[in-house]
């Protein structure tokens, strides 16, 4: 491996001097420059949303690390490259990354196929590749260079199972998912989990994400007639299956993936979402500092607006690279060690996060019982609605 | 009982929805016999200028429409005026490809401009609903079924009885013909293209009101729903847009009835195909209607194909083979390895959409075939990768041949309408049949390039791989354009009753042609495939077609090397502009139509 690495190194340094960059202050590490981070994420295409909340996560960690003195020092800084989440895109994102000796670590890229395709690359060349929306269970697998601070879905859909069985008592069950690979996955771990918690699952239906009439879904659901609504959605999907519901006429109580957690589910979804419960992996009035600190930095830099998961997850694996770095200096190796190494790590999603070195994954995600009422998300009161 | 009493409302529900769409699209098919890809974008326009009416000016409804209509009529006439008026008297398939790039270029502004958020867009009509059935309707609902059904009526009643209608009809039975006549052509084309924009742009505004949801990825859903309305319909016939539409709401919910809700697109495309095959010209043609024409033959624009010299080519060969032995980055070298990629599918795609003048809009199913092929004889049967691929290939030209001859008989527009449909039915096909292609969990862990049981996994290895499978592939395509069977291709594009005349079997040579395309197209998908390590269902799609048939057009119809020099330039062009980041897409979108506009017939010309 370190032969191919400094094959890459070379390589890219004959590159870099190609193309008119300052080769020298490259390899002499200079001090003064950043330690740089590639990002490789959708800016544009489908998926342009989620590119533009990462930035968002990943500038306010940024400020905060720098206010706290930097990298031992240095500023840490990133590089986004537009993927659109496309494999083809992600697969030269990841040449150029691997092929450019400043970038000392890689986060993203944001789909499986985008991430996944891009893997083998950054494996065979020694680059951590840092997902941190990357649930499929396959996506560590792919080396020791993947990491993970994408919340298991083993681990959480029994927490959602337990809310709805166990605490609102729903014994029959609707099971709504996105049709991909995050939304099978999830289903699979959901409904294992409710049925062991004695629920009948009286029907599931997967959806494509481009999806937006649910009218004639929520007839079968209607049909099959649940005493509950699970809905393994993201947000905007999440709050229009809840509005088209309410206008067809079902009322029962519905549950969501934690993914549904946004300002904007309740923006999108009006009334239709009153009532919806939600098991997440944070509050906003969570009291731990770890939470309180990035609500009340996240408001104050940009202009009032309330965060959302996937600001959340940025936020957090910024952080996480931060500390990684902090240990593994600027060595793509010695990162990757150091990933093994960080204990303890602060984080909003998981309180103090530590990898489990077997899986390359972080376990124990918090997990709080939220409900919307009056058009915010409270705690629940464990009054049934 | 009473249950189907809710699916037949809600399909109407939604085929309202898709009415709007198709309604604007219907309009400017039958004056400029142009399927607007722009008009999913306007749409997209339309729900955005809606929003900033609602939200930020409190306008009541009757002014938010007024509003919302007057400047996508506006953008309209910017689209025509400047878009598409350039392109008259050029290749038919230009305007088809204008309209690509604008739409580009739209979606992009609006994403630029208000974010990639989604937005709520609120209704502004009171939120009572009546019961009916199990469900109910709400006054939305029935304003845009108002909205679509007056619209609908109104341009039927214009088109039949004005004046102004007369030259419609005229412009769209024989521009020259109409001309002569002292009809003002452009006048008309103004008009029609005002009034679609507007629709177009209100119903935006309606949808996102009706889900209470707008975001900036809405378009290209509702150009091909609105498509597949229109298509079936009978393209171009105003009130067969709304009948087609209700229907595919209708065969929507019915298949979501009966088979559950992953499979509801899987319906809609196969009624497309159904529809074409029964009644190519759609549901509502009427007998005395022109026949469509074809894309390509006798609307080639009058190129010389620009001739580069033996030797020339045999040095950018040259050059290229030797590359990774110079100083050049991998990342440079993975580029080239994506434009090889797309290379062997533009050569397929050439073959078929120029030489034979079928155009093909669903060429990333050829894809899909031969990756997933590939990948599940290599990991479930352990067939050495070298084999998988060829067997990849093999199974795309096989199947890809079966699935695309109903379209065999169909001309024109209705053609590329047909891939269309087919590509989807493959994505949804792959999504669906989990026993064998793992669903949406997709395929992971796919073997790497070997040969000759070495790995090929530098960058290096999987370059010279991919170059010399491209360059094989063209060199056989060269070959085969030279031969006599090349020429009989040609014959059919160029005149296929003449052709036919002539006692060739049109079917025969469009399947052969297919089997060929169908082959490299495939061998592309395996290598990419085994390149990836995991591929799923959205590894290969529309995006994916459509930008081989940009390429196809750019290098040249039918013309081999221009069908790689295109690869290279588009892959390459976005990678040029990775600096630009957001802005990227917005410059590839103006640089297409920069291209169509003063390259018509492609950088190297049509053969």
């Amino acid at each position: 491996m370190s032969n191919i690495n400094r094959r890459t190194l070379v390589k890219g340094s004959l590159a870099a001097a190609i193309a008119g960059t300052a080769l020298s202050r490259a390899a002499f590490a200079d001090t003064a420059e950043p330690i740089l981070l590639g990002v490789s994420g959708p800016l544009t295409g489908p998926n342009a949303q989620y590119g533009t909340q990462w930035k968002q996560g990943f500038d306010l960690a940024l400020d905060e690390i720098l206010a706290a003195g930097g990298i031992n020092g240095r500023k840490l800084a990133y590089s986004f490259e537009d993927s659109q989440s496309d494999p083809r895109q992600s697969v030269a994102i990841a040449q150029k990354f691997v092929s450019d000796p400043r970038i000392v670590l890689e986060l993203g890229d944001f789909s499986s196929p985008a991430s996944m395709a891009a893997s083998p690359i950054y494996q065979r060349a020694g680059l951590v590749q840092f997902g941190f929306t990357n649930s499929h269970p396959d996506f560590t697998k792919g080396g020791d260079f993947m990491w993970s601070t994408s919340v298991s879905q083993a681990d959480e859909q029994p927490l959602l199972a337990a809310y709805a069985v166990k605490k609102l008592g729903l014994k029959k069950l609707a099971v709504l998912h996105l049709n991909t690979d995050w939304g099978r996955t999830s289903r699979d771990y959901f409904v294992n989990a409710a049925k062991e918690y004695g629920a009948e699952i009286a029907v599931t239906e997967g959806y494509i994400a481009e999806e937006r009439d649910f009218r004639s879904t929520l007839v079968r659901v209607r049909d099959a007639n649940p005493d509950g609504l699970v809905l393994i959605s993201y947000y905007s999907d999440g709050a229009l299956i809840a509005r088209q519901a309410r206008q067809v006429g079902l009322k029962q109580v519905i549950c969501a993936a934690s993914s549904v957690y946004s300002p904007k589910f309740l923006e999108l979804g009006g009334d239709a979402v009153e009532d919806v419960h939600v098991g997440t992996r944070y509050f906003p009035e969570d009291p731990r500092p770890e939470v309180q600190k990035f609500i009340t930095g996240f408001k104050k830099k940009y202009n009032g607006l309330e965060p959302d998961a996937f600001n959340t997850y940025a936020y957090d694996a910024m952080n996480m690279a931060a500390a990684v770095v902090k240990i593994g200096g600027t060595d793509r190796r010695a990162i990757r060690d150091a990933f093994a190494k960080v204990k303890d790590v602060p984080s909003v999603i998981f309180g103090r996060a530590t990898f489990d070195v077997a899986t390359r994954r972080v376990k124990g995600a918090m997990n709080a019982e939220l409900v919307v009422r009056k058009g915010h998300f409270a705690l629940w009161d464990g009054k049934p609605t | 009982m009473s249950s189907w009493l809710d699916y037949t409302i809600n399909g109407l529900i939604v085929g309202n929805v898709y009415a709007l769409v198709a309604v604007g699209l219907a309009l400017i098919f039958g004056v400029s016999r142009l399927i607007n890809f722009a008009q999913g974008s306007i749409y997209l326009v339309g729900a955005y200028i809606g929003w900033v009416a609602v939200v930020q000016l409190h306008t009541p409804l009757p002014l938010t429409i007024i509003f919302v209509a007057v400047v996508a009529a506006l953008v309209g006439l910017i689209i025509e005026r400047f878009g598409l008026r350039p392109l008259q008297n050029s290749v038919r398939i230009a305007p088809l490809l204008a309209t690509i790039g604008i739409s580009f270029v739209l979606d992009q502004l609006v994403m630029l401009t208000f974010s990639p958020n989604p937005r709520a867009l609120p209704s502004q009509l009171p939120d009572v609903r009546f019961q009916v059935g199990g469900g109910t309707i709400g006054p939305l609902d029935l304003l845009i079924a108002g909205v679509g059904i007056t619209s609908a009526l109104s341009l039927f009643v214009f088109l039949r009885y004005s004046k102004l209608g007369w030259a419609v009809r005229a412009a769209s039975q024989d521009r020259d013909a109409a001309m002569q006549m002292g009809v003002d052509v452009n006048r008309v084309n103004q008009a029609v293209f005002g009034i679609a924009a507007a629709l177009g742009g209100v119903s935006g505004l309606l949808v996102g009101m009706y889900y209470n949801q707008i975001d900036t990825a809405m378009s290209l859903q509702a150009t091909l729903k609105g498509v597949v309305a229109e298509v079936v319909g009978g393209a171009g016939n105003v009130p067969g847009a709304v009948v087609g539409s209700l229907l595919l709401g209708l065969v929507e919910s019915y298949g979501v009835a009966v088979f559950g809700t992953s499979y509801r697109n899987l319906f809609a495309f196969l009624l497309l195909v159904v529809v074409l095959v029964l009644r190519p010209n759609g549901l509502f043609a009427s007998a005395r209607q022109a026949p469509p024409e074809p894309l390509t033959g006798t609307f080639i624009a009058p190129s010389r194909p620009v001739r580069i010299p033996r030797w020339a080519l045999l040095v950018a060969v040259a050059v290229f083979a030797i590359l990774p032995l110079l100083p050049v980055s991998f990342y440079v070298l993975q580029t080239l390895i994506n434009a090889w990629l797309l290379g062997m599918l533009a050569l397929s795609l050439t073959l078929v959409a120029g030489t034979i003048g079928q155009v093909s809009l669903g060429h990333a199913a050829l894809l899909a075939i031969g990756a997933y092929t590939s990948a599940l004889l290599s990991l479930t049967f352990s067939v050495p990768v070298g084999l998988a691929i060829i067997a990849g290939g093999l199974m795309s030209a096989a199947l890809g041949t079966i699935l695309i001859s109903p379209s065999f008989r169909l001309r024109g527009h209705y053609v590329s309408i047909a891939t269309l449909a087919i590509g989807e039915i493959v994505s949804l096909v792959i999504l669906n049949w989990e026993s064998v292609t793992r669903g949406p969990i997709g395929i992971s862990g796919i073997p790497p390039l070997s040969l000759f049981g070495y790995d090929l996994i530098s960058a290096s290895s999987v370059y010279w791989f991919s170059f010399v499978v491209m360059v094989v592939l063209a060199l056989l395509q060269a070959r085969l354009l030279s031969s006599h069977l090349g020429r009989s291709f040609r014959a059919i594009r160029d005149d296929d009753i003449a052709a036919r005349a002539y006692g060739l079997s049109l079917n025969r040579y469009k399947s052969l042609a297919f089997i060929f395309g169908g082959f490299a197209a495939g061998v592309s998908g395996g290598i990419a495939a085994h390149l990836y390590s995991y591929i799923n269902h959205e590894t290969f799609n529309t995006q994916q077609s459509i930008l081989a048939l940009t390429v196809v057009i750019l290098g040249g119809l039918g013309n081999v090397l221009g069908a790689v020099v295109g690869s290279v330039a588009l892959v390459g062009l976005p990678e040029l502009f990775r600096v630009a980041a957001e802005y990227r897409i917005l410059i590839y979108g103006i640089v297409l139509l920069l291209l169509v506009r003063f390259r018509p017939q492609g950088l190297l010309g049509t053969i």
